[in-house]
């Protein structure tokens, strides 16, 4: 039983017909330098509902939760809290009054214990020292109440991101819980605990706590949601009974734009093969013995579960891992010792997954960010001379090309936000007389209207004959997108499939290999 | 943008409030004086903007000047006197003795920090002492005499159209500098290493290679500038560092240089060297003590830094 | 944070992390230094000997406590040895003015100048720690311009010269005496550092610290009042520095308006050695208190072998270097695992 559940033994339906609801906002308005965040919005959340906000990037829904969790207050409008209007002074104040957030970055200290970090703020003292046993004892009761399997003693930063989260939803637990905010969070946890995570939720609105759920990720909020809200531009478009909508709708209500299908179909015209990893073993045996090829003009996914080494391996490929044994062949020519400088120059590029930690200088200007894997080109330097005109003209001419907007290129990169940060990585690329594409994890963190515009630009990558190598944790992107497919499990390459092979259940099987696949609500012990 | 029109508005204010109370500060002997002070300062703040620029810090600056000082009397002052040459040969030799020794800290602090992912802070500290080390040592703790004086006479007496060799020489090394900040390739990855490291790297710049180069670039700037300081003492001095290390950082910072990398530019760090070098005349010609001008310094050092973080917070926000 | 970590350490890797433990290499430094040391030089294995190192060490000791201190929450302090100066200075100058005033109360001087001196640290401590914690500065700028704020006071009042005239009971019982043929100064720096260990680990204001030093956000959001955690750092460590200036005082005699120079590097290279991350987030007083030794000892090695004090400046900033170069590259080892 969680510490702060009613005594409901039995998970009746979560919601009477109008109960007071746990919190409101009437009419808040939020400004940043001048830039509207909030226009004017309305929401409220009910005991036990789960209430999810699902809009583009720069909509507003970080800004709404920062405001429901404390961190700053509305310029104008109303929050009322338990039926009392308030303005939270900080988010600590929020906290203690059952206000809990776990945010994508956590509020966790790295370098303390699971424990530690459970009781910081409110530590048992005993005589005027710490009394670590009863924390011990506690935190040890609680880690087991909610099934997790954490390790009390352990730092925190020994522990894998979805265990610190698991950390992070224990310490908001042990507060008198009564809204939760989860932000993103199965982005980078397996299967086999977003499940746990979703028991949890259940639990969760069984017993009374409010949840606000913010995801890109339409599967999710379909099975979790009551209702959702939908923001586009700061403001509230619609808030909708999750089972009166379909998918098609939802995403026209949130980029206010019709669109066709998710996913584009793509046409590959596979020519040679451009890239060849032979028997790829990484010294940190992230990666072991695995082969791929890539052909020209055409899409070759990558798909595993989140820690198989899918990354890791294009990373090698690029110059980014430390190989230990293995061959990269391009275009049938040995590529040697790897580095990013070498591989530019070879032809291959590649978009990291994490933008900000190793796209992006944020405080750069987006001129600069773009034109930072070129500077060798004749079009950017010559002689070792900036060519600062060509530079604008060009950079200009590429950001036009792949709809930035507004089609600024001096102000910083950090001012974007996610979808236009990838187009700036993107841009990279393209100058380059680049002929191998490596994307990792392109459409983490953007909207949807953002991820079309990604895939139109792999379309037309195709289409001038480029090779692209797309690495994916979205098992549908990866199915939708690839001509051939390679699936990797536990740093093995585990099965190669083309044609009417690439559908879900064929995945599915060689992501749990010796295993029966998992089918609809049944739970299986998970591969990790 | 407050930032740009702050500081050489604070230098005028500054000029005409010291004129108030010392009215010789604005004469046209002082001001050419005042102009001469600042290239020196302004050569090692450009210096420490290089590495500043960089996420980086040069502690060693001023230890270093000692140092290169005390080498350059020394080789000029045995090849003078043994050797039988011409007494130039002796002056080329100190001046590439010297660039060589900037040069080879700057390739230490680099090289080490950069090579081994180390802070370089705590690095150029080590070199530091390293520095101060070697010049009391070699110098046996007392200054070089006897430098031969055609090194004084071209390196600090001397004059193109009427203009004082330490302002033509500073000059041109920072304007070298800002050239290479602002217009070449390599200037243009510090930057964007300043900004983000990981980034510039997975971008193909080849990080450590540009860091060590800045730090070495810094070192021999920084020797170039204690070359002219010692033309201007005429003889080797291991304390001539003195409070450089202050001077150089408080001086880039005041200019608009940020502590946190990737913004700076050399003419940030002119400015600021104009700044504290009018600062630093005005009290000496008002007669304030050399106790207290320390405690002014400070004082600038903490204010600076101050702004620094007022103006990268609207930076980023804004 | 970490990723994932699916993949084993290999069992290499898994031997060094268990044989190096949680206390580092230096322990086994330390332990090396001595044992050379004893074999090769006869001068070194003596009691007397052993009493100066302890001596001289303890003054560092205390300082270099506190500089972890600072370093824990993520800063570092270019002040101490200004502050070692003016606490100096400013106790002296006190202290001979009272015991003129008094002559008949002798132990009042001393209290008045020690509470002098200890005021000193306490307000550079305050300034310094309001910077940071208020305005957010980094703190190894403002440390460095408050050291040449400080320092110059401190010159200013001695013009340059030393201050005469401490009242002999502080230098006979604080400075000089022997208690189990132990300098009073080393029985000091074992209740602070003891003191410190104990405290960091087990009461609630030592794992605050070091929760505001790992991630000051994460502590402000549950409910630790960081800025009043900042700021009892930097207050500490100059009222260490204060402290250990008082004894070194007491001991040489005289007020000195350059007391401490070397100090602030050695306190960081005590530090450093002693495995404080400059990230913040952890640091143990037990090996900050070894490091101190360790640069002693070899100090002491040094001297012993007639190695020039200017020299000696040489080898601690080559020995800095390298103890953060090993530290590096054993993270890096780690890491990779």
């Amino acid at each position: 039983m969680l510490p702060n559940m009613a005594s409901a033994l039995h998970a009746g339906p979560t919601v009477s017909s109008e109960p007071l609801p746990l919190l409101e906002l009437r009419g808040v308005t939020k400004r940043f330098l001048g830039v509207q965040a909030l226009d004017k919005v309305d929401f409220d959340l009910r005991p036990g509902e789960v209430h999810a906000l699902f809009g583009e990037n720069g909509a507003g829904k970080s800004t709404i939760i920062n405001i429901i969790c404390g961190t700053f207050p509305a310029d104008e409008g109303r929050y009322c809290f338990a039926g009392h209007e308030i303005v939270f002074r900080d988010a600590r104040q929020a906290r203690t009054m059952g206000v809990s957030p776990v945010f994508q970055d956590f509020s966790l200290i790295p370098e303390l214990t699971v424990e530690q970090n459970l009781f910081l703020g409110r530590e048992v003292v005993r005589g005027g020292l710490l009394d670590r046993r009863t924390m011990r004892t506690r935190a040890s009761k609680i880690i087991a109440d909610l099934g997790f399997e954490l390790d009390p003693k352990a730092k925190v930063e020994t522990l894998s991101r979805s265990h610190q989260q698991m950390v992070e939803i224990t310490k908001a637990l042990l507060t008198d819980l009564k809204v939760l905010v989860l932000d993103e969070p199965t982005a980078s946890l397996t299967e086999a605990e977003t499940r746990r995570l979703f028991e949890l939720v259940s639990q969760l609105r069984a017993s009374g706590v409010g949840i606000i759920y913010v995801s890109h990720r339409m599967a999710e909020i379909r099975r979790l949601a009551d209702r959702i809200t939908v923001l586009r531009d700061g403001r509230r478009i619609a808030t909708v009974k999750a089972d009166e909508v379909d998918d098609n709708e939802l995403v026209q209500l949130m980029t206010g734009r019709p669109v066709g299908v998710l996913y584009p179909v793509i046409c590959h015209r596979p020519a040679a093969a451009t890239l060849e990893v032979r028997d790829l073993s990484l010294r940190n045996g992230a990666v072991r013995e695995a082969a791929v090829t890539a052909h020209a003009g055409e899409i070759t996914g990558i798909a595993g579960l989140v820690g198989c080494g899918k990354s890791e391996l294009v990373r090698a490929i690029y110059g980014l891992e430390a190989i230990h044994r293995g061959e990269i062949r391009l275009d049938g020519a040995l590529f040697h010792r790897p580095t990013p400088g070498a591989a530019l120059k070879r032809g291959v590029c590649y978009f990291p997954s994490d933008r900000v930690a190793e796209g992006l200088a944020l405080d750069r200007p987006i001129r600069e960010n773009a034109s930072m894997a070129a500077l060798d080109l004749p079009t950017f330097s010559r002689a070792g001379f900036l060519r600062r005109a060509s530079e604008r003209r060009t950079v200009q001419a590429l950001m036009e090309r792949l709809n930035l907007r507004p089609v600024q290129i001096e102000p910083p990169v950090g001012r974007l936000s996610g979808g236009n940060r990838q187009k700036v990585v993107l841009a990279r690329g393209i100058p380059r007389d680049t002929r191998i594409f490596l994307f990792d994890e392109p459409t983490v963190g953007i909207d949807v209207g953002a991820k079309v515009e990604v895939y139109e630009v792999m379309q037309h990558l195709l289409a001038e004959g480029m090779a692209i190598v797309l690495v994916s944790s979205d098992l549908a992107e990866v199915l939708a997108l690839s001509n051939r497919l390679y699936v990797m499990h536990r740093a093995r390459v585990v099965a190669e499939l083309t044609g009417a092979d690439i559908n879900e259940a064929t995945v599915l099987s060689h992501f749990f290999p010796g295993e029966a696949p998992p089918s609809g609500n049944a739970q299986p012990e998970a591969a990790q | 943008m407050i930032s740009t029109l702050l500081v050489p508005a604070l230098i005028v204010v500054m000029l005409l409030g010291f004129s108030l109370y010392v009215p010789r500060i604005l004469f046209p002997r002082n001001l050419m004086n005042l102009i001469v002070q600042t290239s020196y300062l302004a050569v090692f703040a450009t210096a420490q903007t290089l590495v500043l620029v960089t996420r980086g810090f040069d502690l060693s600056l001023g230890a270093s000047v000692s140092m290169v000082s005390v080498i350059a009397a020394l080789v000029m002052v045995t090849v003078a006197g043994g050797v039988g040459e011409p007494v130039v040969y002796a002056v080329v030799l100190g001046v590439i003795a010297a660039l060589a020794a900037g040069a080879l800290v700057g390739l230490f602090n680099g090289a080490v920090s950069a090579g081994f992912a180390v802070n370089p802070f705590i690095i150029t500290l080590g070199s530091l002492n390293i520095c101060y080390g070697i010049a009391s040592t070699i110098s046996g703790g007392r200054p070089v005499f006897n430098v031969p004086t055609v090194f004084s006479s071209v390196f600090y007496d001397g004059r193109v159209l009427n203009i004082p060799a330490p302002i033509l020489i500073a000059g041109g090394a920072c304007l070298g500098a800002h050239l290479l900040l602002d217009r070449t390739v390599l200037g243009r990855s510090l930057y964007l290493i300043g900004g983000n490291p990981r980034a510039a790297a997975v971008a193909g710049i080849p990080v450590k290679r540009r860091l060590v180069f800045a730090y070495v670039l810094a070192s021999t700037l920084s020797a170039l500038g204690s070359l002219l300081l010692t033309a201007r003492t005429g003889s080797g001095e291991p304390a001539l560092g003195g409070n450089l290390l202050l001077q150089s950082i408080a001086a880039a910072v005041i200019g608009g240089v940020s502590l946190r990398g990737g913004v700076g530019t050399v003419r940030h760090a002119i400015l600021g060297a104009l700044f504290i070098t009018i600062l630093s005349n005005g009290m000496n010609l008002s007669r304030v003590g050399g106790y207290v001008q320390e405690i002014a310094l400070g004082v600038c050092v903490v204010i600076a830094v101050f702004l620094d973080v007022l103006l990268s917070r609207q930076r980023r926000a804004g | 944070m970490i990723r994932n970590s699916t993949w084993a350490p290999s069992r290499p890797e898994r031997a060094f992390r268990i044989g190096v433990g949680e206390a580092g290499l230096l322990p086994i430094m330390v332990s090396l230094l001595i044992a050379v040391l004893v074999i090769f030089e006869p001068r070194f294995a003596t009691v007397q000997n052993a009493i100066n190192i302890l001596r001289n060490a303890s003054f560092l000791m205390i300082v270099a406590v506190g500089q972890m201190l600072v370093m824990i929450v993520g800063g570092l302090d270019m002040s101490i040895g200004a502050t070692m100066a003016l606490t100096s200075v400013a106790s002296v100058l006190v202290m001979t003015a009272v015991a003129g005033a008094l002559p008949d109360a002798p132990n009042l001087a001393i209290l008045t100048g020690i509470a002098a001196g200890l005021g000193c640290g306490l307000a550079v401590g305050v300034i310094n720690g309001l910077c940071v914690a208020l305005m957010r500065v980094p703190p190894f700028m403002v440390t460095l311009g408050m050291a040449s704020v400080v320092g110059g006071v401190a010159l200013m009042l001695t013009s340059g010269v030393p201050v005469y005239g401490l009242p002999q009971p502080f230098i006979d019982e604080v400075g000089r005496a022997l208690w189990l043929g132990l300098p009073t100064a080393f029985y000091v720096a074992l209740a602070i550092v003891v003191g410190l260990a104990l405290g960091l680990r087990f009461t609630r204001p030592g794992v605050r610290t070091l929760a505001v030093g790992g991630n000051r956000q994460a502590a402000a959001v549950s409910g630790v009042p960081t800025g009043v955690y900042l700021l009892g750092a930097y207050v500490a460590c100059s009222l260490l520095a204060a402290v250990a200036s008082l004894l070194l005082t007491a001991q040489i005699g005289s007020g000195q308006g350059a007391i401490g120079d070397q100090l602030t590097l050695e306190s960081i290279a005590a530090a450093v050695i002693a495995g404080v991350s400059l990230r913040g987030g952890a640091g143990r007083p037990e090996l900050v208190a070894l490091g101190a030794i360790f640069l002693l000892v070899l100090t002491n090695a040094m001297d012993l072998m007639q190695v020039d004090s200017k020299i000696q400046s040489i080898w601690l900033g080559a020995f800095v270097v390298l103890a953060v170069v090993l530290e590096a590259l054993g993270r890096g080892v780690s890491r990779r695992g």
